[in-house]
């Protein structure tokens, strides 16, 4: 998925923290959390960390974006940044998403751009 | 016109596509239903060249199938979606189009993450696992219709039969809760 936009983690919310970019996109750094040319101040570190692996779901929390942990499984799904949908719903703009058609071929809303786009959600159900 | 199934059932959705030009996009995980805040089918949202919503989350029909149910008479909704395809006649007025959707509450949010974890889990082949989180992301939105519903067929619930009409009732109870807007 583009910009690790939904994530599915197995083996619970503790993680070690090396593997925190390639799951959320976010790496922990001396001057914070970062993502690129981006940095969010961590005011207190320790809160992120269980010994020395971090808490994803404590992180996505601090990145705006939410998430779910079943204990039984210990599946750990986080969500969208809510700043996407928020752009939707208070700023009318179209948040972009990555699809797979019916051949299982992924497709971007955003290869259709310059276009009058209708966008249909549908179900069989 | 992209259409974006809410649904797992490829082959179904396989079925309903022959002939149809129209990119057909597959989101069993409801990526879009987070995203664009959307709670139940069909949703239409009109948006223009530059990325712009100019019709937000719209509850319109291609047909009148289910016109006893809603009220709704989809040539009237045809005819709008016409008018903007052809000469960019808007529906609403940007004024009303902003606002026009709420914003999905923390429940209807965890809802969906749940959702996607009991999918996986069915997936994975853990029939108990993907019901117990079915169940959860149930109970967390009730009257969501890409909740409750959409997991029917995958917990083995004829989604045709007395489940619908439970849930229809429970929604009308509600007030009818949708993020978007309705009529012509």
């Amino acid at each position: 998925m583009a910009n690790n936009d939904i994530v599915m983690l197995e083996g619970g919310p503790l993680i070690d923290p090396a593997a925190l970019e390639d799951a959320l996109g976010w790496a922990l750094k001396p001057e914070g959390l970062c993502k690129d040319d981006t940095c969010v101040i961590v005011h207190d570190r320790a809160a992120l960390m269980s010994g020395d692996r971090v808490d994803v779901t404590a992180v996505a929390s601090l990145i705006d974006r939410p998430a779910a942990h079943d204990a039984t499984s210990d599946l750990v799904a986080i969500g969208a940044p809510r700043d996407l949908r928020r752009a939707a719903i208070n700023d009318m703009r179209a948040p972009d998403f990555t699809l797979p058609d019916l051949d299982g071929l992924p497709m971007n809303f955003s290869d259709h751009r310059s276009k009058k786009r209708l966008l249909v959600a549908f179900s069989s159900w | 016109m992209i259409a974006v199934a809410v649904d797992e059932d490829v082959e179904t959705i396989r079925g309903a596509a022959d002939g149809i030009t129209y990119p057909i996009l597959i989101d069993a995980d409801h990526v879009v239903t987070e995203l664009y805040a959307i709670s139940n089918v069909p949703t239409v949202l009109m948006i223009d060249e530059d990325d712009n919503i100019v019709q937000p989350n719209w509850s319109a029909y291609a047909s009148d199938t289910f016109r006893e149910l809603t009220g709704i008479n989809s040539e009237t909704q045809m005819d709008h979606i016409r008018a903007w395809a052809k000469v960019g006649t808007l529906r609403m007025s940007p004024e009303d189009a902003k606002g026009a959707v709420h914003d999905l509450s923390s429940e209807e949010e965890q809802a969906r993450l749940f959702f996607r974890i009991a999918t996986r889990l069915r997936n994975d082949g853990d029939a108990e696992g993907a019901e117990r989180n079915f169940v959860t992301a149930i109970d967390l939105a009730p009257h969501d219709w890409t909740v409750q519903r959409a997991a029917q067929p995958l917990r083995g619930i004829n989604p045709f039969g007395d489940a619908f009409m439970e849930l229809y009732t429970a929604f009308n109870e509600a007030g009818r809760p949708f993020h978007g807007v309705t009529g012509h």
